[in-house]
């Protein structure tokens, strides 16, 4: 998108005052991730977790839930955070306080499919940056569960248009970018770059979330652009995508994302494709377990 | 035919070695002998299965059985064992509804565009392996839905070929019972079925697109004659042959096509390392290969 068309949807929003509110405990969370996972302090991440009282009832309904079958049920919020494990913990303060950024009443699309298709981005991001040895697989799992953080401005500023759109696409069978472009004018990937600006998201990320459709020049954004743009189109083709049938093929070995990666990566010409495709299957399950304990409330 | 109730009585059962690492071992075994890929959320379905076999054996665990698979002198013939357990019943009607989806939705139309530009006006398809025709039927049945709606004015075919004689009989016969029709949906049923005792039997619309024939796919000279196929369908077949029979069916399967044909597998099955000539490609729910228009195909150097 242009600089002129970001700066006036950017001016629009900051009128209508419609931008969402960063949730209090996602800055020091992010700071607090943004460390080699051996030295993530549980402490912090125990004391994030009871700042918020529904979040902190969140995992304390999931560590006693039928899944992780505890012979003794978690009666603090320390005894959850220990047997559900940082990752899950943190999955679950991210999804439960962004789900918190805009109120109940303002979704435009269904939250449960909002979330699981960001939650699912997210994992097969990490997995994907696994796979092809990726530095920092933690950094491409944020990258995937913010990618479309746009979609939450989009129902706060224009709210009525937005609604039109997502008719649009899944009437259309079309992509929700292509629908944006004709009904809005922009994407919630320009709208998530600016919320990522006000939030302060590291400037990577910001770039995930603006490029993760538009990967015509692979260069511009580095790699952890096209391992979302890859991951999400994954997702879409395997049951966590926008909750419509998208009519179409994709060729991933011929994408651009993937032999832009194949090149700076070259470990990628030994992946299975189908079989990682196959695996995406043992996502769902754990995607909708997360979903499922972030909206029993 | 496995009914529900031995169904859920194979995952009670298996749920009390789930956890077993071993599992994960003789997943990727599996995989690496047939391409077929167990995820681990249907786990309880691999592990159920197995389980039969491993009564049959005598193994006690599941690193016992991996045994039997792996050290004993008769591993390959329990491989074998092991995927007829895990393939078996897997036949009906409608029973990939992504896939059905994907041909439908995509391949279809992509296909006929392309042939439309030709003056082309009628689809070839290939059900290899076709077992007692459930397949055939339901690929039958979509076309015929196609050609009333977005194809008017085209004609198919559809060539459905089994090893086996008895196979290809009871595809020909054309009846099914209870449980092979519980995927087809309402309208179909009414349109395309009538019932027959406690079965149920293929109206002979449907009939006259399909021709069953006996055709062993290791037959080189036969399958030379295997042209101008649009789309192939060959699931849970291939898991069977060894490395060199597999890479030969596949070169078959891939001059059979016509450029921009499409080869289904089974829903979960993969080429990897078989073919560097198809390409992946995927769609909601499903992949399949596909033959590049250009059969040139694209160098990548490293």
């Amino acid at each position: 998108m242009k600089t002129e068309t970001l700066d006036r949807l950017r001016s629009r929003i900051v009128k209508i005052d419609a931008m969402p509110a960063i949730p209090v405990i996602l800055r020091p969370l992010l700071h607090c991730l943004d460390q080699p996972a051996e030295q993530v302090n549980m402490n912090r991440i125990v004391e994030l977790v009871s700042y918020d009282k529904s979040i902190a009832a969140q995992c304390m309904r999931m560590a006693n839930s039928a899944l992780f079958m505890r012979n003794t049920p978690a009666e603090t919020v320390r005894s959850a955070v220990m047997s559900l494990g940082m990752w899950r913990v943190r999955d679950l303060l991210f999804s439960s306080s962004l789900s918190q950024v805009i109120p109940a009443n303002r979704w435009v699309v269904e939250p449960a499919v909002f979330w699981r298709h960001s939650l699912g981005v997210a994992l097969v991001s990490r997995k994907f940056a696994e796979m092809i040895d990726y530095p920092d697989p933690e950094k491409a799992y944020l990258a995937g569960l913010l990618h479309d953080i746009g979609v939450l401005v989009n129902c706060m500023v224009a709210p009525e248009e937005f609604r039109a759109t997502i008719e649009k696409a899944s009437r259309e069978l079309i992509p929700l970018d292509e629908a944006e472009q004709v009904t809005l004018g922009f994407t919630h990937s320009d709208s998530g770059r600016i919320l990522a600006e006000a939030w302060k998201i590291p400037s990577d990320i910001a770039d995930a979330i603006e490029l993760h459709h538009q990967i015509g020049d692979p260069e511009r954004g580095g790699p952890l652009v096209a391992l979302v743009h890859l991951s999400d189109l994954l997702c879409r083709m395997r049951d966590l995508g926008y909750g419509y049938y998208e009519p179409r093929q994709v060729d991933f070995a011929n994408e651009p994302g993937w032999l832009y990666l194949l090149m700076k990566f070259p470990g990628m010409a030994e992946i299975d494709l189908a079989r990682f495709t196959f695996s995406l299957d043992e996502y769902a399950r754990e995607v909708s377990d997360l979903v499922a304990t972030v909206f029993a409330s | 035919m496995p009914n529900e109730s031995t169904v859920l009585k194979e995952e009670a059962a298996a749920t009390e070695n789930l956890g077993d690492p071993a599992w994960i071992r003789i997943r990727d075994l599996i995989y690496q002998v047939s391409g077929i890929y167990q995820a681990e959320n249907k786990f309880y379905l691999l592990v159920g299965r197995a389980n039969r076999r491993m009564k049959v054996v005598g193994a006690r665990t599941p690193r016992e059985y991996l045994d039997f698979l792996t050290a004993r002198p008769n591993r390959e013939s329990e491989m074998r064992n092991l995927l007829n357990e895990i393939t078996i019943g897997e036949t009906c009607l409608f029973r990939s509804l992504p896939q059905i989806d994907a041909l439908r939705r995509v391949v279809i139309p992509s296909i006929a565009e392309a042939k439309k530009k030709m003056a082309f006006t009628k689809l070839r398809l290939w059900s290899a392996g076709c077992s007692t025709g459930e397949e055939s039927y339901t690929l039958a049945m979509i076309l015929l839905e196609e050609m009333q709606s977005s194809l008017k004015g085209w004609t198919f075919e559809i060539v459905a070929t089994d090893l086996n004689d008895r196979s290809v009989a009871k595809a020909q016969e054309g009846v099914y019972n209870d449980y092979a029709v519980r995927n087809v949906p309402a309208e179909f049923m009414k349109k395309y079925f009538t019932k027959v005792g406690s079965d149920y039997r293929v109206a002979d619309s449907v009939r006259t697109h399909i021709t069953f024939s006996r055709l062993n796919m290791l037959d080189d000279s036969k399958m030379l004659f295997m042209r101008g196929l649009d789309v192939i369908f060959c699931c849970n077949v291939l898991i069977y042959f060894d490395g060199k029979s597999k890479t030969r069916t596949i070169q078959h399967f891939f001059n059979a096509l016509m450029p921009n044909g499409y080869f289904f597998l089974g829903h979960s099955e993969s080429l990897h390392g078989i073919s560097e000539k198809f390409r992946l490609v995927h769609f909601p729910g499903a992949t399949a290969y596909w033959k590049p228009i250009e059969t040139i195909s694209k160098a990548v150097t490293p």
